[in-house]
């Protein structure tokens, strides 16, 4: 009897721990998540750079027109757009180099100052440096204005960079791509939680190329360093980007996801048959119109029937077309590339705007 | 500031025009010494007279070809190499920056001053001047010092210029048109209100000559320091940044 008391009070204080510690610990949990909520709005996306109409006038001329843009913390934005659309305009005006004809400018959730200047890194266009100065001189100079100075940083971005065996040579001696790298070194030396790089591989050959994306992304991911990066390279911003921005006449004209962006790439299905004239017919038939749902193309001398809408039916329309005697030599699902998008925005808004 | 003063030195390393204004400063007593060993001065030169020609030929000539092409290059480079966007978004206050461009140059007008005193010590030296004493040196350089420190206010103007124009042949030019505008009204009653020659005239005490009231000569100077400062400040503060 004793014995089983014993067990039975051995097990209630079991419980009574174990319950005592889930509500000590459950307390905890919700009390860090009520933090979470009220310090960074837990349900809200926070953004590193949000521009609320921003506009940038040259006399008559505007350049920057009303830009809202919302750059996620920790993500890697490509703003793309032909030259003169206004991306480093932008840019400049960003890091205060340029000043703003309109619209607000909020980084890190505040108003810019110098504090938040130190935590961005840089580069507009060419990097620009002292020419009778070497890499290390004048990584030393950024530095000295940074309050950060240590030769071993500096020792340890040049050879990121690649530039350890050149760091004594002048800068005025170096090639495009060398200057490219140092630009980019002295950017990421004070491990910036924001880089603002316009045309960033501009000049550098395709293995410098790809050691600068794979830069960068490691530095989105390890560091969780946000990225605004500009370029008229359509295949490095789709290589790059988990954002990307389209501005063209000085407008944001769409901000896309990598998702979102597949999804609006126009595809089709293309079907090589062996008479078109009766193909269509049965299309006509089946309700399909010519320019809407498909539309006749000419692909190395031959008709083919390109489709638009209802894809998913490709295999029931094959089924037709053979049941009807004509042969199917070739189905082929097309998928706009990020080239063809950008070409059918930026004139569909240039349409728009005429 | 004086960081940036520092940093405005490691930016002169190996630079070729910091070395031509040492040489520029040498050139007056060098000159004046090449005339004694030519026998264009008849008597033995004291070291007064010589120092008070080295201090003529400095402060009406040479001194205002060398400042001229001083702040084009101290101002001028930071656009013309491209490094005015690495620097402020570094970042630095555009009006600190400025300020310390303007003291750079002072700084600068200082060493000029230095080894231009020495050299001419040496080259008077040199060419056998009598009546060397501590005093006559000191006076020299007191002279010196002073006209170039008006000078130093006087230029501000040209601060601005080489903000708008950034190439150092406009500016080179500029530094000519003083320097013959100079010679002609130094010597000319007119000299006093003009802020590029008025300088020498106060510190050799040759103002006396034309006037009393030195206050309007100083004015002048003053003014046109502060015209030169304000817009130039304004123009680099409010102005895009060229890329």
């Amino acid at each position: 009897m004793s014995n089983n008391l014993y067990i039975c009070k051995k097990y209630f204080t079991f419980v009574k721990n174990i319950l005592h510690f889930d509500i000590k610990n459950y307390c905890a949990q919700l009390h860090t998540k009520a933090e979470k909520i009220t310090a960074r709005g837990y349900f809200m996306t926070e953004y590193v750079i949000e521009t609320k109409n921003l506009t940038k006038k040259y006399k008559d001329k505007t350049v920057v027109d009303n830009i809202n843009m919302n750059v996620e913390k920790g993500k890697i934005y490509g703003l793309l757009g032909k030259n003169g659309a206004g991306k480093t305009t932008t840019m400049c005006m960003l890091l205060n180099l340029a000043s703003k004809t309109g619209g607000e400018i909020l980084l890190f959730n505040n108003a810019p100052n110098q504090e938040t200047y130190r935590k961005i890194g840089s580069i507009i266009e060419t990097p620009g440096f002292y020419e009778n100065l070497t890499a290390e001189e004048n990584l030393k100079i950024i530095s000295k204005i940074r309050k950060n100075y240590s030769k071993e940083r500096i020792n340890e971005i040049l050879e990121l960079v690649s530039l350890d065996n050149e760091k004594n040579k002048k800068y005025r001696d170096y090639s495009l791509g060398m200057k490219q790298r140092l630009g980019i070194a002295s950017a990421i030396m004070h491990k910036p939680d924001l880089l603002i790089l316009d045309e960033p591989i501009n000049g550098l050959d395709p293995i410098g190329i790809k050691e600068i994306r794979d830069l960068l992304k490691k530095l989105s991911i390890e560091n969780n360093t946000t990225i605004l990066i500009s370029s008229h390279i359509l295949s490095e911003i789709e290589n790059i980007a988990d954002v990307i921005g389209i501005i063209d006449n000085g407008k944001l004209i769409t901000e896309l996801n990598k998702d979102e962006l597949y999804n609006k790439l126009n595809k089709s299905v293309d079907f090589e048959v062996s008479d078109t004239g009766k193909a269509q017919t049965i299309l006509e038939k089946i309700g399909m119109q010519e320019h809407i749902d498909y539309q006749i193309v000419k692909i190395k001398e031959r008709e083919n029937i390109r489709l638009y809408t209802n894809l998913n039916l490709r295999d029931s329309i094959n089924e037709i077309f053979v049941r009807n005697g004509i042969k199917v030599q070739k189905i082929n699902l097309t998928e706009e590339n990020l080239e063809e998008f950008f070409t059918r925005i930026i004139s569909t808004e240039s349409e728009i705007t005429a | 500031m004086l960081s940036y003063i520092q940093l405005e030195f490691i930016k002169l390393k190996r630079s070729k025009i910091f070395i031509l204004t040492i040489l520029g400063a040498i050139f007056p007593s060098f000159l004046l010494f090449l005339a004694e060993e030519f026998g264009e001065f008849s008597e033995t030169i004291t070291f007064q007279t010589f120092l008070t020609n080295v201090n003529m030929y400095m402060s009406v000539i040479f001194a205002i070809l060398l400042f001229t092409i001083i702040i084009s290059y101290l101002f001028g480079r930071e656009y013309n190499e491209h490094t005015l966007k690495t620097i402020l978004t570094a970042p630095t206050s555009r009006g600190k920056f400025i300020l310390s461009k303007y003291l750079m140059f002072l700084v600068w007008i200082l060493i000029i001053t230095v080894v231009s005193s020495i050299s001419a010590v040496l080259f008077g030296y040199a060419t056998g001047a009598t009546g060397l004493t501590a005093n006559i040196v000191l006076d020299s350089f007191k002279e010196l010092l002073y006209c170039n420190i008006l000078l130093f206010l006087s230029f501000s103007p040209l601060v601005f210029i080489s903000l708008l124009i950034t190439n150092m042949i406009p500016a080179m030019i500029g530094g000519a048109v003083l320097t013959f505008t100079n010679m002609i009204v130094e010597s000319h009653k007119y000299g006093i209100y003009f802020p590029w020659s008025s300088p020498y005239l106060i510190a050799s005490g040759e103002i006396a000559q034309y006037t009393n009231n030195y206050t309007i000569s100083h004015m002048i100077i003053l003014i046109t320091f502060l015209i030169g400062l304000t817009v130039s400040y304004l123009y680099f503060t409010k102005k895009d940044i060229p890329l």
